[in-house]
């Protein structure tokens, strides 16, 4: 047998696919393409350097994104971000402009039409995904970008699923109430 | 609480993380519950249009070239001790001069047995997948094979107490019809068919001139909440169930508005048959 193994070979090939989606994260979460071509360039060094510690099968997508985040919270950004939000209790229950979004079970309703004429502007999406806190942001970019399962997420942001399930379900009523701001006064159904 | 769902019961219902128990409950609430079905709704399309928007940043080929430089690399000794796992070994000189060999043999079957496992987690995301897939096909294709046909419905009528009882031995199943239908838009008819070997209703109805076939059938696994949202071929495809039916409702019509023709028919089905 070979002393190479598979540890090269199957790094290139887990890595590459990711890429995009390590970049895609990296931006959002950076802001701008020069930190986040730095953020993507030192998690790949990281994250080879690390390979070796790497379980085989377990899961790389997780294993890498979690690189990321970590490199980002060590960064100039993430700190930055750190500092503005630092407790649980900070995220949920106010939104950017400091109003208190609506408690557990009173939840507005809105029509399904309305929520697609209002969906279907991503302009107007991404600026409310841009007012997330940082971890909101970072959990509805896994969930719904990445498609990563709760488990995974909590695997990345070393979080216990309970509070991944709650900070999605934040996440987006904090984007269906920027999307109301954003949008001209409409009545509809309570 | 109001006795709804709350967000994060909703939340999770779209991203599929209801344990059993949770999802049995919910689909109990959903039944007797439009407003709640109409947020789930709703959920889900903030999720789909949240993936849509959150793929905003494409990597460069530079960069690209650059990251697959690094990634080529072989991978260095692991210097950084926050990556490590616990168990590894702090210094690889002595376990490989003497385990060499054993290790070489671990390392292989570890591959063999992640391959496995990896193989049957991908097999089981893939098959959801491509059952999904196959099923907003066979939908749009059945409405494609309906418009290119042009012919009258097997039962022709704008009057749901005329379209609802012409089923009446004819599917194992019932299902109520809306009443009040969004603006512009008519019942046309209906179809007896077929959707993966089930007999399925195929309701007809016109929102302007544009036509929409809302499939509705029995639905096989009860303990499933299905909300799905797709495009196939530039036809919308929106799809919901209840207790115990599956709708799925396909046009090239505005998005919104056969959404709004699915709620409508969502809402009467918690209702008595008349």
């Amino acid at each position: 047998m070979r002393e190479s193994g598979p540890q090269t070979l199957t790094f290139e090939d887990l890595a590459t696919p990711l890429f995009p989606s390590l970049y895609n994260v990296a931006f959002w979460l950076a802001r701008n393409r020069s930190d986040a071509e730095d953020l993507v360039q030192e998690t790949i060094l990281k994250a080879l350097r690390g390979f070796a510690a790497f379980e085989q099968g377990t899961n790389f997508k997780a294993w890498i994104f979690r690189i990321l985040r970590n490199t980002y919270l060590t960064s100039r950004s993430g700190l930055a971000a750190l500092r503005t939000v630092a407790l649980e209790d900070e995220l949920g229950d106010r939104d950017g402009s400091g109003n208190a979004l609506h408690p557990e079970g009173a939840i507005e309703r809105q029509t399904p039409e309305l929520n697609l004429i209002r969906l279907s502007d991503k302009a107007a999406l991404q600026a409310a995904m841009e007012k997330l806190p940082a971890p909101l942001l970072e959990v509805i970019l896994l969930c719904d970008v990445e498609e990563m399962k709760y488990r995974e997420i909590a695997s990345v942001l070393d979080i216990p699923m309970g509070t991944v399930m709650s900070r999605v379900a934040r996440a987006r009523l904090a984007l269906r109430r920027a999307l109301e701001f954003q949008m001209p006064p409409r009545e509809f159904r309570a | 609480m109001n006795g709804h769902l709350s967000s994060s019961i909703l939340s999770a219902l779209a991203d599929g993380e209801l344990s059993t128990d949770q999802l049995t409950a919910a689909n109990e609430h959903l039944a007797g519950c439009p407003a709640c079905t109409s947020d789930a709704l709703g959920q889900s399309l903030l999720k789909s249009a949240t993936a849509r928007a959150g793929r905003r940043y494409e990597l460069g080929p530079q960069l690209q070239q650059q990251l697959a430089k690094l990634a080529a690399q072989t991978p260095l000794p692991a210097e950084s001790p926050s990556l490590r796992s616990p168990d590894a070994p702090a210094s690889r000189s002595v376990w490989w001069s003497g385990l060499r060999g054993w290790s070489v043999a671990a390392v292989f079957i570890l591959v063999c047995v992640s391959i496995v496992v990896l193989q049957r987690t991908t097999g089981r995301a893939g098959l959801a997948s491509a059952a999904r897939s196959a099923l907003v096909s066979e939908v749009c294709d059945q409405h494609i094979a309906m418009l290119a046909a042009s012919l009258p419905p097997q039962v022709i009528s704008t009057d749901r107490h005329t379209v609802k009882p012409w089923f009446q031995g004819k599917l194992p199943f019932s299902f109520n019809l809306p009443d009040k239908l969004p603006a512009d838009t008519t019942l046309d008819g209906a179809n007896l068919t077929y959707l993966h070997n089930q007999p399925v209703a195929q309701l007809l109805y016109s929102i302007g001139r544009h036509r929409v076939s809302v499939f509705a059938g029995e639905k096989l696994n009860p303990r499933e909440a299905n909300q799905l949202i797709a495009e196939h071929s530039g036809f919308h495809v929106i799809g919901f169930s209840t207790a115990d039916l599956e709708v799925l409702a396909v046009s090239d019509v505005d998005p919104a508005r056969l959404s709004d023709l699915a709620r409508r028919i969502a809402e009467v089905q918690s209702r008595p048959n008349p």
